[in-house]
């Protein structure tokens, strides 16, 4: 499952972003300072969430990316609006690839500021960790209630 | 003869997007209505002539399988043209809005090619010839 996670945050930030990630085989020294976590809420017969988070400056980047922009002309309100869009663009991806079924459906993408000195980045079953560059990025799957 | 094209989704960052696609794709473009929901869009049709729709299809308050539904219901609607650009891939969703009269879809994530190939497929010789290629446009 993970795989197909991997899969579909490659295929987005590939093809939308034009940043091609790598995977981060030992942890977490890549997530540092002020962050920003977009999900989506899946619902269904089960309920989970798809997300990712970014430290702020690669979630700048990828929003110069997307909006064609250079990074001190994005608006800070758009930062939220594009990483929820990749959250969108992930989760839905993921369903695809995983041939979820029809039943299983994506709710509106939410997102928060965070610490990213407070989180633990210790590699475990739910989530992916991810590099762009210099920084860290997290690609994760939940199950929620 | 300019297109003019509504384009729904509840994402203002995504519409600014498809806007600045459509604008360098070769589509003679009129107007550039859009909308945040199904809702939206009924209301700006109401008020506007539209040859094209392009809506997302999961958002709130109205989401896109009801708009299609409203669009073909209605006598002065039904024939527009309906591409869903969407997240959603899995084809078993996908299916039936082809029998409720979609014209096809655009899976995000999309590359500006998507979108110019599904819309010269749809609006055929409408399109420009000798359109701008996006390949190198740096947008």
């Amino acid at each position: 499952m993970l795989e197909s996670l991997k899969a579909a945050t490659f295929e987005v930030l590939e093809t939308m972003f034009f940043i091609f990630p790598e995977h981060l085989e030992e942890s977490a020294d890549l997530f540092h300072g002020p962050g920003l976590r977009a999900w989506v809420p899946v619902e269904g017969p089960k309920k989970f969430r798809v997300g990712l988070t970014v430290p702020l400056p690669l979630a700048r980047e990828m929003a110069a990316n997307f909006l064609g922009l250079e990074k001190d002309e994005v608006p800070p309100d758009k930062l939220e609006d594009v990483l929820k869009e990749t959250a969108n663009m992930v989760a839905g991806s993921f369903l695809s690839q995983e041939k979820v079924p029809e039943a299983f459906y994506l709710k509106p993408p939410q997102a928060q500021h965070l610490d990213l000195d407070d989180q633990d980045w210790q590699d475990n079953a739910h989530h992916l960790l991810l590099a762009v560059d210099d920084a860290g990025l997290e690609v994760f799957m939940e199950k929620t209630k | 003869m300019a297109y003019n094209v509504l384009i729904v989704d509840d994402s203002a960052t995504m519409r600014a997007l498809i806007r600045k696609v459509l604008k360098i794709s070769g589509l003679e473009l009129g107007e550039c209505f859009e909308g945040a929901n199904g809702r939206e869009a009924l209301e700006i049709l109401e008020n506007h002539w539209v040859d094209l729709v392009l809506s997302d299809l999961h958002m709130p308050v109205m989401d896109g399988a009801d708009l299609v539904k409203a669009l073909r219901e209605n006598h002065m609607w039904q024939t527009i043209p309906v591409v869903l650009i969407t997240t959603e891939g899995r084809q078993d969703v996908l299916a039936p809005f082809f029998e409720k009269g979609i014209q096809g879809y655009i899976r995000k994530p999309f590359r500006p090619e998507d979108i110019k190939e599904k819309l010269q497929n749809i609006l055929g010789e409408a399109w420009v010839p000798d359109a701008r290629e996006l390949e190198g446009c740096d947008f």
